[in-house]
């Protein structure tokens, strides 16, 4: 029972999440087991980047909206408590966004950034390990190891979008959250991503939000698939995209809606 | 037919319009440039006589061993009265008078500058170009006519052979003139500067940026990034720009009233001009300053807020200075408009005439539009000259500055 | 000496920066404690605590630095009759002991003769006095350095030694910094009502001398008037009754304002409608800058340029033709205000002419009218009201303008609304009353702050009732 609890990265209970007075999600409870990449799939506008963005509270910049339910990460600490000093969570839960969004500084910067002002480093060259084994581990640093220096900008859509996931282990996340990383990229890009996140699930719990299902289907071990703000359907990817248990599950992946 | 062709020839009529009022107002530039420039261009020569220098140690009561301090603080008074005896021999003093006047008043400073840079000359003989009076400086610039009657002219029939004399010598030259930008104001147009007037300025640019740079992006931070809109950004906007458009001399008022009069900061000094330019300054930097911040795009603080920084610091690390080039375009142009007011310096009693060039932002100074200003109002032909190249330099100041703003507008703005 | 004590409080406080921040990470990799804050914080936390302090005290020692100095040097003692001496006196003392305190001390042979007469001429008491005040500066100056570096290195030192896993900084760093940004977008409010309230507040003092009534709808402007009486003595109520009539000023400030207008508002609105409906892209991109220039030009060249060749020039065409015009003549002032305005109302109106949807314009032309047509048809009354908003602006800059007025308009005031002859109008008597002796005890300074205010009031209303209608334009088409 103990090792149960342990299981999970994150449990949730009950989430239901408001913009003003419109409901975006709807009593959504689900749990995220560790080292597993679980994908949200389901038609646009169906909830599942608010979903994602609850469980950093990369919603609290929005004025309007408002989150209601229980989480908890690795089963004992509440995301949304008091204690909880938000920088401090988002340390363990990194996120890497749908469009590149890197800093227009150099790559170095880039990656160091996060565990300079975390202070996880105590020396420069621990510093220097630091970004050399993030960007290593986000099989990006062969390709910049000679241009550090250079702003990051410049990359590739691609490289870009490495870069993203090198800051965000850098600050030795446990949870990584993708927003549809791939969206804005070409399909050797999104292909380098893929085989990229199927080696980093084995230190990371990861969450992906995707609107490909083929994408889904091929790198996650759980889907969850969203409706209208409300979780139809949870569990292993195989089961889901074979024989689902809902009706509405089997339409969507067979493209009959969405 | 015959309506549409008065409907075309209406248009065309309309086009003329049109075209006629873009060219009245490039002519308009046109011709006060040109007045400009054709007015101030003869600020920059100043004419000199040439004249034999015997530096008599008896004139001016100093030796080759005199300290520096000692040939500075000595009279030369004597010895220019007595050069220009030796220069023009057997004159009477009515006649001594008038060839005087010909030189400038100030011909005692001129040998004590050179002496003191050429100590060793105490006892020597040399040539030396002795600037001309103002009067006469225009006379050969041909500045005032030479074939009105003497009555109505400066430099009479006498002096006017006097000229003629020398200059048939080979001895009235014109040469570049330095004094114009090392010098402080003087009553005499021909050693007048605009040195102190542009210290003055300068200084008070710096009081005005220090004051309304840091304050205008603190304030603007705080409305784009910390605040939500509400009433309190409601009133503050307006404020702003209602600010915007306060005309300046009520800041002056602002100044003499506030400043000066409660808190008792002193009359006539830079750091009045620079705080109540600050004042005017500080919504143009606002504005500017909010738009550059809304420019950076919000993925940018989602990217930084991801990685566990505080709002603070996706503020200060990132949104900051990339909205910078912005910012200072804006407080550039700013400050551009900010040197050439010239109401509120008037209320604050930077047009007064000081002499010394001010050495900070407490001494007593007048601004570089102030000084235009004070010699415009003044009668003598030779500030006229001064006037027009007093504009020319602030002018090219703003074209510097204005050029400054595209420059970092177009290298440093990151497109997004 | 400041700048200098400025650069090493800059120096100091990078120092504590990572002095702070150092600690912090020692803390954390070597003593194994769990920091609340990230390690930023703890460096910020120690230069707010070094900082803060220090300059507060030299801001508040730079404020009462006259008070000091006063209490130190003018004594009783040196100056019995002290106590009955005015503010004006007691300044006019303070200043010379200033100057004599700077040579005093210095050895005679290091003086000019002037300044030998200077010495020479103070009394005994009066050098007494300049000598306190020279050490006065001294020790200032000393304390001065004092502040600016001994106490922000001790309270920089102590803020890093209660650097510990129990303080968490990122709050009170945070609150101090949110305080200090907030107070800074107060500051524009602030200077709104410093403006306010420095008018009202002199604008009363002058109505204690002048009905408002009489200030307000009388004809007679002669502020001199009021100069022939000795301020202390009190002022003679006739003498005061037709002294300060602020009718010819409106007037005049409104016939220049006019003339402007009458220039500036064809060429401005024309030159944006050519340029935005009919000019190719080159003579966009030569023109326009051409036309700003006209804006970024400082005033007091116009004014210049007005009183130089414009006046002159009028005032011989004027005589050519047999009519009699005035060397002061509204008309030139407003021409070259009309001039300087000219690009104001173009990139204004071209503003509004741009928002104008081009669906607007597509129905017009679908209809087949031609360009004049539709920019006079649609165009002109679907921008109209912006329009208007933007010539209201225009009229608020025009009233409010000084220089060219200053030094092309008359002194003198003239109840006419013919532009050939001289008059005068507010800004210029604000100036007018202002140069030479500021006192703040006569009326005719002081007017110089009722019309002032009324100035404000007027600029104001017309800007509020402007940026009003160019809002709800605006609001219509987006």
């Amino acid at each position: 029972m103990v090792e149960q609890v342990n299981s999970f990265a994150i449990k949730t209970k009950n989430v239901s999440v408001h913009y003003g007075n419109k409901m975006a999600i709807d009593d959504v409870t689900i749990n995220f087991t560790k080292n597993d990449v679980t994908s949200l799939i389901g038609p646009s506008g169906c909830g599942k980047s608010t979903f994602l963005r609850c469980l950093n509270r990369m919603n609290d910049v929005i004025e309007s909206c408002k989150v209601q339910g229980e989480f908890l990460l690795n089963g004992v600490t509440d995301i949304y408590g008091d204690s909880i000093q938000v920088e401090t969570l988002r340390e363990k839960i990194g996120m890497v966004f749908q469009k590149p969004n890197p800093f227009p500084k150099s790559i170095f910067e880039n990656v160091a950034y996060g565990p300079k002002i975390h202070g996880l480093a105590s020396t420069q060259s621990e510093l220097n390990d630091i970004v050399m084994e993030s960007l290593n581990r986000a099989g990006l640093y062969e390709e910049v190891k000679d241009r550090m220096d250079d702003i990051a900008t410049g990359l590739s859509g691609g490289q870009q979008q490495r870069l993203c996931i090198a800051r965000a282990i850098a600050i030795r996340p446990e949870i990584i959250l993708m927003d549809e990383p791939c969206s804005a990229l070409d399909p050797i890009a999104t292909a380098r991503i893929e085989e990229l996140i199927n080696e980093l699930k084995e230190k990371y719990t990861i969450i992906i939000v995707t609107h490909s299902m083929s994408q889904a289907s091929r790198i996650s071990q759980r889907t969850a698939f969203f409706h209208l703000g409300k979780l139809i359907e949870h569990g292993d990817t195989s089961k889901i995209f074979t024989k689902p248990d809902k009706e509405q599950t089997n339409d969507y992946i067979t493209g009959r809606f969405g | 037919m015959n309506s549409l062709n008065k409907r075309l020839s209406a248009e065309k009529r309309f086009q003329a319009y049109g075209l006629f009022a873009v060219a009245l107002s490039m002519f308009f530039v046109l011709i006060l440039m040109w007045k400009i420039f054709s007015t101030g261009s003869g600020a920059f020569v100043r004419t000199t006589i040439e004249a034999n220098v015997f530096f008599n140690p008896d004139f001016i009561q100093v030796n080759q061993n005199s300290l520096e301090k000692e040939l500075y603080r000595a009279s030369y008074v004597a010895l220019a009265d007595e050069v220009v005896r030796q220069n023009h021999p057997k004159l009477n003093e009515e006649q001594f008078i008038k060839v005087r006047e010909m030189y400038t008043r100030k011909f005692d400073y001129q040998l004590r500058d050179y002496l003191l840079d050429n100590p060793d000359k105490i006892g020597q003989s040399i040539i030396m170009k002795i600037t001309a009076s103002s009067d006469l400086d225009q006379i050969v610039k041909g500045n005032y006519p030479r074939d009105v009657p003497e009555a109505q002219r400066k430099i009479n029939d006498y002096q006017l052979s006097v000229l003629d004399k020398l200059t048939s010598e080979g001895k009235v030259s014109s040469v570049f003139n330095f004094w114009f930008f090392t010098k402080g104001d003087s009553r005499d147009p021909e050693s007048a500067g605009i040195w102190g007037a542009v210290m003055g300025s300068l200084y008070a640019l710096i009081i005005c940026f220090s004051f309304a740079f840091p304050i205008g992006l603190l304030a603007s931070v705080y409305l784009e990034e910390f605040v939500k809109p509400g009433k309190v950004t409601d009133i503050i906007e307006v404020n702003i720009n209602n600010l915007a458009a306060v005309p300046s001399i009520v800041f002056g008022l602002l100044g003499l009233g506030m400043l000066i009069g409660v808190i008792g900061l002193p009359y006539q000094v830079p750091l009045v001009g620079g705080l109540v330019l600050g004042f005017m300054t500080l919504p143009t930097i606002i504005i500017a300053s909010r738009a550059s911040l809304r420019s950076v795009p919000p993925s940018i603080r989602e990217g930084a807020l991801a990685v566990g920084a505080t709002k603070m610091q996706t503020v200060f690390h990132h949104v900051i200075p990339l909205s910078l080039p912005g910012t200072l375009t804006g407080t550039i142009i700013g400050m551009a408009q900010a040197l050439g007011e010239t109401a509120p310096l008037l209320m604050i009693g930077m047009v007064a005439f000081v002499m010394e060039i001010p050495g900070g932002p407490l001494d007593p100074a007048t601004g570089l539009p102030s000084q235009i200003y004070l010699w415009s109002e003044s009668a003598e032909r030779g500030f006229l000259e001064k006037t027009s190249a007093g504009i020319m330099l602030l002018l090219l100041f703003l074209i510097i500055m204005n050029t400054a703003a595209v420059v970092i507008r177009r290298r440093l703005e990151v497109k997004w | 000496m400041i700048y200098f004590a400025l650069l090493i409080l800059v120096i100091i406080s990078y120092l504590f920066y990572f002095v702070g921040k150092k600690r912090a990470l020692n803390l954390k990799f070597n003593g194994n404690i769990k920091l609340s804050s990230q390690p930023d914080y703890f460096g910020y936390y120690v230069v707010l605590m070094a900082l803060i302090p220090a300059l507060l005290m030299w801001f508040g020692l730079l404020l009462f630095k006259g008070n000091f100095q006063e209490m130190f040097v003018m004594s009783p003692i040196l100056f019995p009759d002290i106590s009955t001496w005015s503010d004006g006196k007691l300044g006019l003392i303070l200043n010379k002991l200033n100057n004599l305190s700077v040579i005093v001390n210095l050895p005679l042979d290091d003086l000019t003769n002037g300044e030998k007469s200077i010495l020479n001429m103070a009394s005994e008491n009066e050098l007494t006095a300049a000598k306190k005040l020279a050490n006065f500066d001294k020790i200032y100056g000393w304390s001065n350095l004092t502040l600016f570096i001994i106490f922000p290195i001790i309270l920089g030192f102590l803020a890093t030694r209660s650097i510990s896993g129990k303080l968490n900084a990122q709050p009170i760093v945070e609150k101090i910094i949110t305080y200090i940004i907030k107070g800074s977008s107060y500051i524009a409010i602030l200077i709104t009502i410093g403006i306010f309230l420095s008018l009202v507040f002199e604008a009363i003092n002058f109505f204690r001398y002048v009905n408002p009534v009489d200030f307000f709808f009388s004809t007679g402007w002669n502020p001199n008037r009021a100069f022939v009486v000795d301020a202390s003595e009190g002022f003679d109520k006739d003498d005061l009754e037709n002294a300060f009539g602020f009718i010819p000023l409106l007037t005049g400030t409104l016939l220049i304002a006019t003339v402007a207008m009458i220039v500036a508002i064809p060429l401005g609105l024309m030159s944006a409608i050519y340029l935005a409906e009919y000019a190719s892209k080159r003579v966009r991109d030569i023109a326009k800058p051409i036309i700003e220039i006209l804006a970024g030009i400082p005033t007091v060249v116009y004014g210049f340029f007005a009183a130089l060749s414009l006046a002159p020039f009028i005032k011989d065409v004027g005589e050519s033709v047999g009519l009699p015009v005035s060397a002061e003549s509204a008309l030139a002032a407003g021409l070259a205000m009309g001039v300087m305005i000219i690009p104001f109302v173009s990139s204004l109106s071209d503003d509004v002419i741009k928002a104008v949807p081009q669906s607007l314009r597509d129905g017009s032309y679908a209809l087949g009218a031609t360009r004049s047509e539709t920019i006079k048809k649609v165009i002109l009354p679907a921008a109209l009201a912006g329009i208007m908003g933007s010539f209201l602006l225009a009229v608020s800059r025009a009233i409010g303008e000084t220089m060219i007025v200053v030094m092309a308009a008359s002194l003198r005031a003239n109840l006419t609304f013919n532009p050939l002859e001289p008059a005068t109008t507010i800004t210029t008597q604000i100036v007018t009353s202002l140069i030479g002796d500021v006192e703040f005890d006569n009326p005719k300074t002081l007017v110089a702050f009722a019309l002032g205010l009324t100035l404000f009031l007027m600029t104001l209303l017309l800007n509020i009732l402007a940026i009003t209608i160019v809002k709800k334009y605006r609001e219509k088409y987006e």
